[in-house]
């Protein structure tokens, strides 16, 4: 394969993915120029550290649409996590890390329950992972009640306030589990054995695909990545409260949108995600820049994800 | 000739019963039991107040429902009850009165219906972004025209709309009427051939645009007025009110076996859904359970429903 048919290949697949990029690069560059202090690094470096966040999230987000399916249970899996680690913090674990594993274990099985209902129940997974969602906000009002819990784990602390090479130590987890992420889905066999299951269910049932197993692991995959996104906007906010989690459902179903994977699952990249998470934490940065009201903030970025809608592409399937 | 045609007319709607067993089975129990719990309901007044706590559901899910059988979905249900609630009580004090707020409602539903099928029926982008980046737009209008609750109903409306007097059932009654005579209509009838096959629907002559087109606007309107209907049990608009409804709409759809893929379910089916929810709130609420449990009960409710014909189908399928 000569290097001209690899990079057209390569603009095939990823060129929705590319779109988000070239939006984000044009939006920094313009706003770099025309807003005193938006291009300073440190500034862009705190977009980023934001964005990796939702871009956590949005990698549970992303296996599950490219699979066919759908996570709504993950900003309650945030919630639960940046709830429960004080209560798993025990005083023997001096580092911290036994409470973060617990609380990670946590997260974890909430999206092993969702896998089972939805891989071998057979649940359609809006319904599964939205009956999820309303469980544990129940049972968060139980744990938490209305207050804030705040929180003294070390290595939490370290997450959320540490630069190596002046770069965060968030944006450096992000990389690498979004590194795993892309590995995953592109270059093993169980990954791109979720596209096909997400193009063609009954297809890939027939061609001796494990649905069930490999289903059970998306999900389990949501909850983990959720569970990690939730620790680390706790390292950032220094304590965790019923809600937290709330804003981040949307945000990561329109970061995975706007990173050009189609809704309607087998076709995507975690690649274009990442652009979307950057793109979307850009958006509401210029607008806190022009001092709109929480009104017009809302309006304003709406407008925007519609005005992206003919870069991201069309729905193709009808 | 006239009998062949009913009997084939109840033949087609028993069977579209299909698949709800398990939902009307579920839903007559909750019933009996909310009966024994509280026998004063079979009083009109206490009939009247309940039908009341369900007909913002029962809009709701029937506005979602309409979409869902085209094979979309309206993720912006919620704000757009608030943004209706919050017209309400903003226009009705003006110098129009009741008929100018109305009227107001009717053209902001059908125009945001019409917006929203120009980007999916016309535009063939996802309804599910679409409606998702609108949820933000309506939001913010909502909180511009009224930053906090506030504005005014009047009394009169409040109590013809959600007073003692049953309005909100013959409302329904007189909804499903409707929906049967829409039904009826090419329109009506292309609905679930669009959702099940857009091109096979394209291909026999349905005009695959203007019924998309149509059903946004219809939802638009039907969550509009559900917008009204909030305002005038409150008395007031609230930018956030109808927050909840969004997922209590698609829960009370799926629920009642609408498929998101489209051309599967029926309204009944969403409104049995529906009223299922209202009367599981009910219950809870008098057997004096913690709001933590309610929320854990519906959630297991919700699954248990819609997995129990799952589970069935899969035994027999071993058998």
């Amino acid at each position: 394969m000569n290097a001209a048919l690899a990079l057209r290949r390569f603009v095939a697949g990823y060129g929705r993915s590319l779109v988000a990029y070239a939006v984000v690069a044009i939006l920094w560059i313009a706003a770099s120029l025309l807003i005193k202090g938006f291009g300073a690094y440190a500034h862009l470096r705190y977009i980023v550290e934001l964005a990796a966040v939702i871009g956590l999230v949005g990698i549970g987000q992303t296996v599950a649409v490219i699979g066919g399916g759908i996570d709504l249970s993950v900003s309650a899996i945030i919630t639960v996590t940046a709830i429960i680690l004080p209560l798993v913090t025990f005083g023997a674990d001096t580092t911290g890390l036994g409470a973060i594993l617990a609380a990670l274990i946590v997260a974890a099985g909430i999206g092993a329950v969702n896998g089972l209902g939805v891989g071998y129940l057979g649940l359609p997974p809006l319904i599964m992972t939205l009956a999820m969602a309303t469980i544990l906000q129940g049972l968060l009002i139980l744990i938490a009640g209305g207050s804030a819990i705040s929180v003294t784990n070390p290595s939490l602390d370290w997450l959320g306030s540490t630069h190596v090479l002046t770069i965060s130590v968030s944006i450096i987890l992000w990389a690498i589990v979004a590194a795993l992420c892309l590995f995953w889905l592109h270059g093993t066999r169980s990954g791109s054995l979720i596209f096909a299951i997400g193009a063609n269910p009954v297809v890939s049932r027939l061609s001796g695909v494990s649905i069930r197993r490999l289903t059970l692991i998306t999900y389990v995959i949501s909850g983990l990545c959720s569970g990690l996104a939730g620790l680390l906007l706790l390292s950032m906010n220094g304590q965790g409260y019923v809600g937290i989690g709330d804003p981040y459902l949307l945000s990561s179903i329109a970061a995975v949108v706007l990173g050009g994977t189609s809704i309607l699952g087998g076709q995507g990249s975690y690649l274009g995600t990442m652009a979307g998470a950057v793109l979307l934490v850009t958006m509401t940065a210029l607008i806190t820049v022009v001092n709109a009201s929480e009104g017009w903030r809302s309006v304003i970025l709406g407008c925007l994800i519609l005005a992206m809608l003919p870069l991201s592409g069309r729905d193709q399937s009808r | 000739m006239f009998g062949q045609g009913a009997r084939l007319y109840w033949a087609i709607q028993w069977r579209r019963n299909e698949g709800l067993g398990a939902l009307f089975l579920v839903l007559a129990l909750f019933a009996v039991l909310y009966a024994i719990l509280f026998p004063g309901i079979f009083a009109i007044g206490a009939m009247a107040k309940f039908v009341q706590g369900w007909f913002p559901t029962a809009m709701v899910a029937a506005a979602e429902t309409i979409v869902m059988l085209t094979g979309g979905i309206d993720l912006s249900v919620g704000p757009m009850v608030s943004l209706g609630s919050v017209v309400a009580a903003s226009t009705m004090q003006g110098p129009f009165g009741v008929l100018g707020g109305v009227l107001a409602l009717l053209a902001l539903g059908a125009g945001v219906g019409a917006i929203v099928g120009a980007f999916v029926a016309i535009g063939r982008y996802p309804a599910i972004i679409v409606t998702l980046a609108l949820s933000f737009v309506l939001r913010g209008i909502a909180l511009l025209i009224m930053p906090r609750p506030g504005g005014y109903v009047p009394a009169s409306l409040s109590e013809f709309l959600a007073g003692s007097h049953p309005t909100a059932a013959v409302l329904l009654v007189f909804l499903v009427i409707l929906w049967k005579l829409y039904q009826a209509t090419p329109l009506g009838i292309g609905l679930i051939a669009v959702g099940d096959n857009a091109e096979g629907a394209y291909r026999s002559g349905v005009n695959v645009t203007r019924v998309r087109m149509s059903a946004y606007i219809i939802s638009g309107v039907l969550q509009a007025l559900t917008g009204l209907y909030v305002a005038a049990q409150t008395g007031s608009g609230d930018p956030l009110i109808g927050e909840p409804l969004t997922l209590a709409a698609i829960a009370a759809a799926v629920l009642g076996g609408v498929g998101f893929l489209g051309g599967q379910g029926a309204m009944r089916g969403a409104l049995a859904g529906s009223l299922l929810m209202s009367i599981l709130i009910n219950v809870m609420f008098f057997m004096g359970l913690p709001l933590v449990a309610q929320y854990v009960v519906q959630g297991l409710i919700i699954i248990a429903t819609v997995a129990l014909p799952l589970i069935r189908a899969s035994l027999r399928r071993i058998a």
